[in-house]
């Protein structure tokens, strides 16, 4: 019979930040904090429309944004995927990178990112549907 | 001693599809259900061809570098976040469409070369974090 548990709240007990979760071959297991994303950002011309964890986006300038999180992560050496997308046929080659230079440094609770369009000079740009997640350990 | 819990399925008491977990630092916590991907893939583009996937029914070769999915349970709404990755020999990248491809039901991605030329990549990659329905 499958059993289900009702819980509102999961600590691990050895460790209250670690669970181990048996994998897809019932072998090995993974784990359940590392494995969960902290943060995710759907956004759209400079405002959020979704997201996991967020303190805000500030608007920077044209195509330059700050997010920023509530709950920090714990170092500032966390995993970001993100991407950029917009109309192949009239917004070109959507790109989202993090920092540009040395004033952009990420912070254990704020990324800075650049979006634009265009393969060589970056063109910066507003209207861009970006999507990010940050992967690593919380505070 | 270490602690074990067998259980098929995990549901929140006090909302069904919310649960806290205490992060690393042992201190916050995240919520386990914004957290876990709800959707990824891995496919051909050139013929949109499923290498792997999960909570997708289908993908649907739209084009030259241009390849749409379903997912197999929908999406809350179509405010959710979107990896769209790639590998190839020609300098590719992939991109999400623009609002109005993304929907609950599905998404739908494009590729560019370096010089801004939408062709096949090789090999796509997709990951979609956001609320089910």
């Amino acid at each position: 019979m499958a059993s289900q548990l009702k819980v509102d709240t999961i600590t691990g007990v050895t460790t209250a930040g670690s669970v181990a979760v048996t994998g897809e071959g019932n072998s090995t297991t993974t784990n359940l904090q590392q494995g969960l994303a902290k943060a995710w950002f759907a956004c759209d011309d400079m405002a959020i429309l979704d997201s996991l964890n967020s303190a805000g986006l500030t608007d920077n300038g044209t195509g330059d944004l700050t997010l920023t999180v509530t709950n920090a992560m714990n170092n500032d050496d966390y995993s970001t995927g993100m991407g950029a997308g917009g109309s192949a046929t009239s917004d070109g080659s959507m790109r989202l990178v993090e920092g540009a230079d040395a004033t952009t440094a990420r912070t254990t609770s704020a990324i800075r990112l650049r979006q634009g369009y265009k393969a060589t000079n970056l063109t910066m740009y507003d209207d861009s549907l970006c999507s990010i997640q940050f992967f690593g350990d919380l505070a | 001693m270490a602690s074990q819990l067998k259980v098929d399925t995990i549901t929140g008491v006090t909302t069904a599809g919310s649960v806290a977990v205490t992060g690393e630092g042992n201190s916050t916590t995240t919520n386990l259900q914004q957290g876990l991907c709800k959707h990824w893939n891995q496919f051909v583009q050139s013929n949109a061809s499923v290498a792997d996937s999960f909570n997708q029914s289908s993908a649907t070769d739209e084009g030259t570098g241009d390849t749409s999915w379903d997912f197999t349970n929908a999406m809350g709404n179509d405010d959710y976040s979107s990896q769209t990755t790639c590998n190839s020999g020609s300098y590719h990248f992939a991109s999400s469409y623009n609002d109005a491809q993304k929907t609950t039901a599905g998404d739908r991605c494009y590729s560019m070369t370096a010089g801004s030329s939408v062709t096949d990549a090789s090999t796509v990659f997709v990951t979609t974090h956001g609320d089910l329905a």
